[in-house]
């Protein structure tokens, strides 16, 4: 139990350095961009206006409004205040709105997008791999080469494959939105069936990416442990089929809890190719239309949180092996 | 001792068939009689069909080996006729156990020990409660020398001497037969080694197995752990007789080379030149015609290869693959000395 604890200290340390770096490039790689948001606001606001001293008044306004006048440095440690509090600040292109408030509404669409859609990917992937190892034979040589093509549609690919299918020709989905366009979003059976409507099409193409990743590493990894020497020492102790299997599929899923935890913590950074082709109301569209705007308070937050997500997945994949593998426990803890 | 053998092998013949539909025989008419309180143990170097042998005389075969023909007969029936899943429910880990080579390698990393036990005993016997399972390992444990705190572990948590002694506890957790340990001492240190011999002839003196099958590539370590020894060459039996004569008086070339090649640590041996069978083991794809072992034979004569050599027996016990009479090789080997 002390060397649980004295490891477990070390990785959070760890965590809180990484943690640490990753907040100041995220605070300062957005605003190391060539751009001016402050100007681009101001020009918004001023346009038709002929009064160049009143122009420039409203931009030392909004520039003292965003504190973008301070300096760089002077600007980083407010920044860090109010995230103490927080608060992370008002957004350039969606002025008055609070960057918290675009993030909570957004952050739920991703969230109901992608972790179903990387679960059942997953799941799938991880028995039909299974299946192709165990069964061998035919199966495996249609799986096989149907997995390997596609793990390698890129995701932008796969999804404008789907639209064009099913939402162009077919006509069965609607083509973009989280839900239809004169809808408002309330609690009623219509707009849930919207939802739904809208949910299809980028779920699949991020269900169909990641059943081919998961499919091929389980596949591989059943047929190394079905080969292992423990499988045939137990089969001459008169250990029972099922049971074996079931000691393979077991040992060989460790390694893909790996791969579940990444997919679950860079999950923002992968929503944004299939949230931007079907233009879902999720982080992902709203981080790539920050970039675009040059919103640096939205920038950093949106970074922000694939950073506290990332690390927080990795730490709990951490703690998880120590239970679930006992290999991992001894080297980690000796 | 009783006057028929626990167990008794008559021309077994099994073969590899590769990917390719070849057929490699790595066992070839092999015959022996395992006898209650007596050990045996196989020697040879490697490639020669030894661990093939090991896994032949379970009676359960699976690709890539495959049964061709001879019989096992054990506690009056023949395991090589038995439906392959009744030998696993029946006679496998209840009448014949097994120790494989990699015992490093043959414990589930993610189960402990005492879990492990338990499946080996509930597939044999389904109803025996986790209570009575844990008791009877506990017992066996501590009748063995072995800790019983190693029981709650994961193999990763033992050292290779005490998986190794974890692995034969397990095998034999109920009571089999006959023990076939193929190298369970190749790859531990000599107080490991040590502790695992000791351990094994202890098993069969207090009856938790009436017979052993050891096998190695160490002949000399045989004298120590087993009664009687049998040499193999090339899937075939060269040479059988108690292990007393097999070590010290070698009747068969290949097994005179093989005592002749042993590293004996003494005053003057660094400048020795080492004696060694020249030469590998033939590919069994294509065994040599007569004696397989005379393409490397120093006493090879054109009669080696014309005809194929059988066992002879000498005397009761006492066989080897040799045309060729066992004084005059003697007289041979003592005129090279």
């Amino acid at each position: 139990m002390k060397g649980y604890r004295k490891y477990f200290t070390k990785k959070i340390v760890w965590f809180m350095v990484t943690f640490a770096a990753a907040l100041v490039l995220n605070f300062f790689l957005p605003r190391l961009m060539p751009a001016d948001p402050v100007a681009a606001i101001t020009g918004r606001l001023a346009s038709g206006m002929t009064d160049a001293t009143a122009v420039s008044r409203i931009y030392k306004q909004y520039q003292a409004e965003f504190g973008t006048d301070k300096p760089l440095m002077q600007q980083f440690f407010t920044f860090l205040g109010n995230l103490t509090r927080g608060d992370l600040g008002t957004s350039f292109s969606q002025y008055p709105r609070k960057v918290t408030d675009i993030l909570g509404s957004a952050i739920w669409w991703t969230v109901f997008l992608q972790l179903p859609a990387i679960l059942v990917g997953w799941l799938l992937g991880n028995v039909l791999g299974a299946l192709a190892a165990y069964i061998r034979k035919g199966f495996d040589k249609v799986l096989l080469p149907l997995t390997l093509f596609l793990s390698n549609i890129p995701a932008f690919g796969m999804a404008v494959i789907l639209l064009v299918v099913f939402a162009v020709n077919l006509k069965w989905a609607p083509i973009s939105g989280g839900y239809a366009f004169d809808m408002i979003p309330n609690a009623s059976f219509d707009f849930m069936r919207s939802v739904i409507q809208h949910y299809h099409l980028p779920f699949w193409s991020i269900v169909l990416i990641s059943i081919g990743g998961q499919a091929i590493g389980m596949r591989s990894m059943s047929i190394y442990e079905l080969n292992a020497d423990y499988v045939k020492y137990a089969r001459f102790l008169g250990i029972k089929d099922r049971k074996i299997v079931r000691y393979v599929f077991r040992n060989a899923m460790l390694p893909q809890v790996t791969g579940l935890a990444l997919s679950i913590g860079t999950m923002i950074g992968g929503a944004l190719v299939a949230e931007i082709i079907f233009n879902y109301p999720g982080l992902g569209t709203t981080m790539y239309r920050a970039v675009t705007m040059a919103d640096y308070p939205l920038i950093s937050a949106t970074t922000l949180i694939i950073t506290v997500m990332v690390l927080l997945s990795a730490f709990l994949l951490d703690i998880l092996y120590a239970f679930i593998d006992p290999r991992v426990k001894a080297a980690q803890i000796n | 001792m009783s006057n028929t053998p626990v167990m008794e092998v008559r021309d077994l013949t099994t073969k590899y068939i590769t990917r390719f539909g070849e057929d490699i025989y790595a066992v070839d008419h092999v015959s022996l009689q395992l006898w209650e309180g007596r050990s045996l143990g196989i020697a040879g170097e490697s490639g020669c069909g030894k661990s093939t042998l090991a896994l032949s005389l379970m009676g359960y075969y699976f690709p890539p080996l495959h049964y061709q023909s001879g019989d096992i007969i054990l506690d009056g029936q023949n395991i090589t006729q038995m439906p392959p899943d009744e030998v696993r429910l029946n006679v496998l880990g209840t009448k014949i156990a097994y120790i494989p080579q990699a015992a490093m390698n043959a414990l589930n990393p993610t189960r402990r020990i005492i879990h492990f036990i338990q499946d080996v005993v509930r597939a044999h016997i389904p109803h025996m409660t986790k209570n009575d399972i844990r008791n009877l390992a506990t017992e066996r444990f501590e009748k063995l020398g072995l800790p019983k705190e190693s029981l709650d572990k994961f193999a990763v948590e033992l050292s290779g001497g005490m998986k190794q002694r974890t692995v034969i506890a397990i095998s034999t957790i109920l009571s089999p037969q006959v023990l076939i340990a193929d190298e369970p001492s190749s790859a531990l240190d000599v107080t490991s080694q040590k502790m695992v011999i000791k351990m094994l002839r202890n098993m069969m003196d207090e009856g938790m197995i009436k017979t052993m099958i050891f096998i190695t590539h160490e002949l000399p370590l045989l004298y120590n752990v087993t009664d009687d020894i049998m040499v193999m060459y090339a899937g075939q039996i060269v040479e059988e007789g108690s292990a007393r004569e097999v070590v010290f008086d070698p009747v068969h070339p290949y097994a005179k080379g093989l005592m002749d090649s042993i590293l004996v640590p003494e005053e003057g041996m660094r400048d020795t030149k080492l004696a060694a069978i020249p030469g590998t083991p033939p590919n069994l794809k294509k065994p040599p015609a007569g004696c397989r072992f005379a393409p490397r034979c120093k006493y090879v004569e054109p009669r080696c290869t014309g005809i194929n050599q059988d066992l002879r027996v000498l005397r009761s016990g006492r066989a080897s693959r040799c045309w060729r009479d066992e004084d005059e090789l003697r007289r041979k080997y003592a005129s090279e000395r």
